[in-house]
């Protein structure tokens, strides 16, 4: 190597982390997050503001916040997370976390949970058959796409599996809820809205820790998943085990959103918007999108169960409708305005 | 260092329904540059994915610089084998470097994090291909060509001992394709990289590589020289049609063409045709009443006429004369001969004017003597002799029985009806 070239090789500022500005924007996104999350803090049916910590009712009120603020937090980001990855690995941008059916089948554990239970579902039963039941169907999906293809599915026959399979499930859900009690129905029905109330502290800790670990092995996989936005062929060419990472990512996906369904019910929305939105404004690299995404999914998700809790009170809308009518305008805006640095297709 | 780069021993090799190589065998040394041809659907990318590992073989076993590729650890076989596809594309808006940086994906840390050595891969590759000052743009945003030279920058992050490139430059404009094989030239003479090209453009191929690898139906039908593997007969069974082969007087070069007029003289049709035309309205009429197979004469004409230069080009019997003077008494006999022995006369949507007007009484001098006359319409606005005189002759001709055609697809028609008549 002559000289020049050692020179230049010296300073990697090319290729390097460069940056400022993504650093500045970074830097900004977590003081919003900060700020907004201390906001939520303040904001319930109660009354808006810091509420009298020394009474117990106060400190009820305060803690029940917190909670609420936590399954936003663990729900918002397993879903935001899970968004990221689906859209990675099936390169297409109306994937999301349900796309392989985990809603579907998730719906009809619970809806026969729900029904069967006839009022008097403990508190760990219905979200541990919603989980199973969304893992269950995953492995129905992956099943039916493998079949002549010699064991490794294509993204497109995934995709379908997934969507006929959804469409079944929910197909059978609506059959028993028309069959069913109006008490049935009506459980059911608010079960699928989605709401952040608080689980037992069992399944909290549970879930959390299904979370964090699932999180943490997506963002273990984040470098490959740049890799496989390139197809798996590429891939493979590029030295990856391109179908164990594609299974992999599935996999950790699809049990981050079960376990949030089987959280907070089905809340829709966040897992396709947020990781678009992230992406518009930080860029595709899966690397930074995989952390950010979390974040900031869960701080949608918890500002606006904050709202839905305040606007109406004392009656509260179900998160999952304030995500939608809250964040569809509001991402509309930003998706247009920098779709060209999300999404070319 | 092992001196075969990659070598296929008996490898059959397919999907699960359809066996696509059959039995294939070669060895290609280290250092070479070797280019695999053959026709759509011969088993091409099929090789290339058996050598890279991403189609098992039915039997027989692929060898990259003495590993069996299907025991190499990925990792391993990306630094020692690179492919570009015929296209790359990311649905996702990457920048140029972060696709660049994919090239070392298999060598990052567990975070994703790139070493010094990593970083300075991706620089180098990119300043070979030239597509350093294209790292911030998007890599969709960019052109064809840019996304080639991108991809192959990719690949050479990738540091490795050979490249396989599938069709990657046939769909690139002329420029861009002799700026991508300079570059795959260089890597090869002065990195000793080998190369494993797969293409369509013999001729290129002809010009860079040491040898050849043919293919036809999944099985390799010669490997040699591109002196030993371009022969015509060879490569006009291989690719059924009929080929050319000539070498370049200059470079030494090796030209592949399709020889249309070999074609020609297949179905010869033993029917004569003179063309009076002029100023670049013959050459299309030639072509065509040459591929239909008719003996073509045409004059007179002009010496600087481009209708001249592609008679003379197409090899058709021609009359001239010389520019900026009248049509002699010579030419105008060598002329009527021509018409003598031609069983139709056909005039081209040639302009008259006083130079050119001695060409439409050749037209009447046929017509008299029992001959076709087909007369191409519009003579209203191609009538330059200022006193009519054209269109007189041309309507007295018309009187007379000749023909009039209005395209050239309808001439040949009128021509094939005559013929039979």
């Amino acid at each position: 190597m002559g000289k020049k070239d050692a020179e230049f090789c010296a300073d990697n500022s090319f290729t390097g982390n460069r940056g400022i500005k993504s650093g500045l924007k970074v830097l900004i996104f977590f003081g919003a997050t900060i700020l907004l999350l201390a906001l939520s803090m303040l904001l319930g049916p109660s009354g808006i503001g810091i509420p009298d910590m020394q009474s117990s009712s106060g400190s009820a009120i305060f803690s029940l916040r917190f909670s609420r603020l936590l399954m936003g937090m663990m729900t918002g980001a397993a879903l935001s997370a899970s968004g990221v990855v689906f859209q990675a690995l099936l390169r297409n941008p109306l994937a999301e976390p349900y796309v392989l059916g985990v809603s579907g089948g998730a719906g009809l554990g619970a809806t026969l949970s729900i029904l069967a239970g006839s009022g008097l579902f403990v508190s760990l039963g219905l979200p541990v058959v919603a989980f199973l039941s969304a893992v269950l169907t995953l492995m129905v999906v992956y099943g039916i796409a493998s079949q002549g293809s010699s064991g490794h599915p294509s993204v497109y026959s995934l995709i379908l599996s997934g969507v006929i399979v959804s469409s079944i499930c929910s197909s059978v859900i609506m059959f028993l809820v028309s069959t069913a009690s109006v008490e049935g129905m009506h459980n059911v029905i608010w079960w699928m809205l989605g709401s952040l109330q608080p689980v037992s502290s069992a399944q909290q800790v549970l879930s959390a820790a299904l979370i964090l670990g699932g999180l943490g092995s997506i963002w273990l996989l984040s470098p490959r998943l740049n890799a496989l936005a390139l197809g798996r062929e590429m891939a493979h060419y590029q030295g990856l085990h391109a179908d164990l990472v594609l299974v992999a990512g599935l996999l950790f996906a699809t049990l981050l959103a079960a376990t949030a369904v089987s959280l907070s019910g089905m809340i829709g929305f966040v897992g396709l918007i947020v990781p678009h939105v992230m992406r518009a404004v930080f860029g595709p690299d899966n690397r930074k999108l995989v952390p950010l995404a979390a974040l900031g999914g869960g701080t949608f998700l918890v500002v606006c169960d904050a709202l839905a809790r305040t606007l109406l009170a004392p009656i509260e809308i179900p998160v999952g409708v304030v995500t939608a009518l809250a964040g569809g305008p509001f991402f509309l805006i930003i998706l247009q305005r920098r779709m060209k640095q999300a999404w070319i297709a | 260092m092992e001196n075969n780069a990659l070598t296929f021993s008996n490898v059959s090799a397919g999907y699960k329904h359809r066996k696509v190589l059959d039995q294939v065998s070669f060895t290609i040394r280290a250092g070479e540059f070797v280019s695999l041809i053959g026709p759509n659907g011969c088993g091409k990318s099929t090789l290339l994915k058996t050598a890279a590992a991403l189609l098992k073989p039915l039997s027989g076993v692929v060898e990259l610089f003495g590993h069996d590729v299907h025991l190499l650890k990925p990792a391993h076989r990306a630094s020692l084998l690179g492919v570009v596809p015929q296209k790359i594309d990311s649905p996702m808006a990457f920048t140029v470097s972060q696709i660049v940086m994919n090239g070392r994906i298999s060598s990052m840390g567990r975070w994703g994090s790139m070493s010094s050595r990593d970083h300075d891969l991706v620089e180098r590759s990119m300043i070979y291909t030239d597509v350093m000052g294209l790292r911030e743009r998007f890599f969709t945003e960019l052109s064809g060509g840019e996304q080639q030279r991108v991809a192959l920058a990719m690949v050479l992050a990738q540091d490795p001992e050979m490249i396989m490139l599938d069709e990657s430059i046939s769909h690139l404009d002329i420029n861009h394709r002799q700026e991508v094989l300079k570059i795959l030239m260089n890597l090869n003479r002065e990195k000793r990289m080998t190369i494993l090209l797969v293409s369509h453009d013999l001729t290129l191929s002809a010009s860079i590589s040491d040898r050849f690898l043919l293919m036809n139906s999944g099985r390799l039908i010669k490997v040699g020289t591109p002196a030993e593997v371009l022969e015509p007969e060879l490569l006009s069974s291989v690719y059924d049609c009929d080929l050319r082969v000539q070498q370049d007087p200059y470079s030494g070069y090796l030209h592949v063409s399709g020889a249309i007029d070999s074609l020609n003289r297949q179905k010869k049709l033993n029917r004569n045709v003179h063309v009076i035309a002029g100023g670049g309205s013959g050459i299309e009429l030639y072509r065509r009443l040459l591929i239909e197979g008719y003996e073509v004469t045409t004059g007179v004409l002009n010496r600087l006429d481009s209708d001249a230069e592609a008679a003379r080009a197409l090899n058709i019997e021609v009359v001239l004369e010389q520019p900026f003077s009248p049509v002699g008494a010579d030419a105008i006999a060598k002329a009527l001969q021509m018409i003598n022995s031609s069983d139709s006369v056909i005039l081209s949507s040639v302009p008259f004017g006083s130079g050119n007007l001695v060409n439409l009484d050749l037209a009447r001098e046929a017509l008299k003597r029992g001959k076709t006359v087909l007369l191409a319409d519009g003579i209203v606005d191609r009538d330059y002799t200022g006193g009519k005189a054209a269109i007189q002759i041309v309507s007295n001709l018309m009187r007379d029985g000749a023909l009039c055609w209005h395209s050239i697809s309808e001439l040949m028609l009128q021509l094939q009806q005559h013929s039979h008549n």
